[in-house]
């Protein structure tokens, strides 16, 4: 059972997992970091990522790699319409805040449904290609995906860390009257983070779309695990999102191999229950001031 | 946040007429409710006084400054002891009712004093999770539960209340009791200790209140009343599965509480009724039902931070205002 062959894959299937859990739970993360929100609406970003990559590789027969990227880039403007006539209205406002992304993602979905009906759909398979690197089968797809997801977690890092922009976001986060103080445009700098965060969850659900299956109501999955996620590295914290995307995609995949897709929920959200006893600001988070 | 909740907890101090008025003359409308609205109406009104109970148990957890998104997950421990002891051992409907009760208030015991070391966001974080696995141990199982299809075809407490007039009643004794319960409750003594825990608990400490005895005391009443409209709303559906107890039932919980109002008792009545009878008052534009709920939370929440209980409030003050203007 724990033969080489066997875990390769199991480990292989985990960073796939994982790889898509991180996109997903670093805008979540983000949003709340920056603008101190709990997106519930998240999921929904990824649902219409999902749908405008449908659109955009299906019916216009653009290539995969094409589509995915104006598929984020379109609903990450579509979401500034949104944040404009939403979002900003209860930025450092968490209950509210709450409440009325909890209202818009209900909108989205049900909007969706109007649009688009609610059964399942696919996005046609981009490659058909089958590798073997030693004793693991790897398909083609997960290696676009996995290689989409590692990119563009780099680009993040890199805007985050070394422009003006992301230490700007860093700052917010930490400290926002001190960022005002410092003749930082938040109003601005929230739009961006908006920006990068929907745009996140929309190529997460692109790829979701291909790997799964794409309705109205997918977005529940992707929120629930950027949840989860978020605790395990803590609320805010961007390396907390990678380590806990990473545990939660490779624990996953192990326990649901050997034990069922249940246990390894029951296991996941055991783990969570112990770490908020014990370390409730998260394996990497900061404690709340 | 201080100075508004002193003021707005007025509702703990009795003090005018026209409030006991108010409150008869809503008390004989919810009476006659059912001769003047029939059928659906019927069943739409029982709903809103099934859900008023589990809504003012959140409510009243969240006058500690607490919010819990595991509550519906109380009103399914509830639910399911209720029914599963009556189908199964054909006890009285009462003591089914009683026992879900007592089932919620247990569970909150175990669970309370362990999630409630923890405050604030990462109370929310928590009490999710735990919703979560009681979810999953309803869908998992199976044997006792019936899985993800639930149990289906549950007796009404008694024949008699087949007829959903008579079991309008029911719910509007139950709801009228848990409403005035939780009046007496927040204008008491320990409703002080409560407020006095919210705004400040390391001064309610100083001050000699049991801050971890209150809360734990408080979470386990909340709860109970979840388990009581479990058990309510189980027997009135006659159908409960995992997704009747799902993350979703608890955020409407938190929902109907910030819509009506989080400072007053009024706060859950107002919400539960908004957020029952709002999505089939729309029924009209099926289609577009949800989506249409969905934007008026969102507008409500922009302009009323308060809830609708602050909009009746301002309209209150603005006819005082012009009254007494009126006088001079």
């Amino acid at each position: 059972m724990f033969t080489l062959p066997v875990l390769s894959q199991i480990v292989l299937n985990g960073i796939t997992l994982s790889a898509i859990y991180i996109l997903v739970a670093l805008g979540f993360t983000l949003i709340f970091g920056v603008m101190r929100i709990i997106n519930f609406a998240h999921g929904e970003f990824a649902m219409l990522g999902g749908f405008a990559l449908l659109f955009l590789y299906s019916a216009l027969n653009l290539n995969f790699f094409v589509a995915l990227l104006l598929a984020t880039l379109a609903v990450g403007a579509g979401s500034l319409v949104l944040e404009k006539f939403v979002y900003r209205r209860f930025y450092q406002r968490e209950m509210p805040g709450m409440i009325a992304s909890l209202g818009l993602s209900i909108a989205l979905i049900y909007g969706s449904v109007v649009l688009w009906g609610t059964h399942q759909r696919s996005i046609p398979s981009a490659f058909s290609g089958i590798y073997k690197m030693g004793p693991v089968f790897i398909t083609a797809e997960r290696i676009a995906v996995i290689g989409v997801c590692v990119a563009s977690l780099l680009l993040f890092y890199v805007v985050l860390k070394y422009t003006r922009m992301g230490l700007a976001m860093r700052v917010i986060a930490q400290d926002r009257a001190t960022a005002e103080a410092q003749g930082i445009d938040t109003t601005s700098i929230y739009r961006y983070a908006f920006f990068i965060s929907t745009a996140m969850a929309a190529l997460a659900g692109g790829l979701i779309g291909q790997l799964f299956s794409l309705s109205p109501f997918m977005g529940h999955m992707p929120l629930v695990k950027a949840f989860i996620v978020v605790i395990l590295g803590g609320l805010g914290s961007i390396p907390g999102a990678a380590v806990g995307g990473l545990i939660l995609g490779l624990g996953e995949s192990f326990v649901s191999t050997f034990y069922g897709a249940s246990a390894a929920q029951f296991i996941s959200f055991g783990l969570i229950i112990v770490i908020l006893l014990f370390r409730p600001e998260g394996l990497l988070g900061r404690k709340e001031g | 946040m201080s100075m508004q909740s002193i003021r707005d907890g007025a509702v703990s101090r009795p003090r005018s007429p026209v409030r006991w008025a108010l409150a008869a003359a809503l008390a004989a409308f919810l009476l006659v409710y059912p001769f003047l609205f029939r059928g659906f109406l019927t069943h739409i009104g029982t709903l809103v006084l099934l859900t008023v109970i589990g809504a003012t148990g959140f409510h009243l957890i969240l006058r500690i400054g607490l919010v819990s998104l595991g509550h519906a997950a109380f009103a399914g421990v509830g639910g399911y002891t209720s029914v599963l002891l009556m189908m199964n051992y054909g006890l009285p409907w009462i003591v089914c009712f009683i026992a879900g009760g007592v089932s919620a208030a247990l569970m909150a015991l175990l669970v309370g004093p362990v999630v409630l070391r923890l405050k604030g966001v990462y109370f929310v974080l928590i009490t999710f999770t735990f919703g979560e696995i009681v979810r999953l141990v309803f869908t998992d199982w199976q044997s006792l539960t019936g899985g993800a299809n639930g149990i289906s075809r549950i007796p009404p407490p008694w024949p008699a209340l087949l007829d959903t007039t008579n079991y309008y009643y029911l719910a509007f004794v139950a709801a009228a009791a848990t409403v005035a319960f939780s009046y007496r409750l927040l204008a008491s003594d320990f409703g002080r200790k409560m407020d006095a825990i919210r705004e400040s608990e390391s001064l309610a400490e100083a001050n000699g209140i049991p801050v971890f005895a209150v809360k734990v005391a408080v979470f386990a009443i909340g709860c109970t009343l979840a388990g009581l409209q479990g058990s309510l709303q189980a027997h009135f559906i006659r159908l409960i599965s995992p997704v009747s107890y799902s993350f979703q039932e608890s955020l409407n919980f938190l929902v109907m509480n910030v819509v009506g109002g989080t400072h007053s008792l009024a706060g859950p009545i107002v919400g539960a009724v908004f957020l029952v009878a709002l999505p089939e008052s729309l029924r009209g534009w099926v289609e577009y039902q949800f989506m249409i709920y969905g934007i008026i939370l969102i507008v409500v929440m922009a302009t009323l931070p308060g809830g609708l209980v602050e909009l009746w409030q301002n309209v209150v003050r603005r006819i005082g205002s012009k009254i007494s203007r009126g006088d001079r």
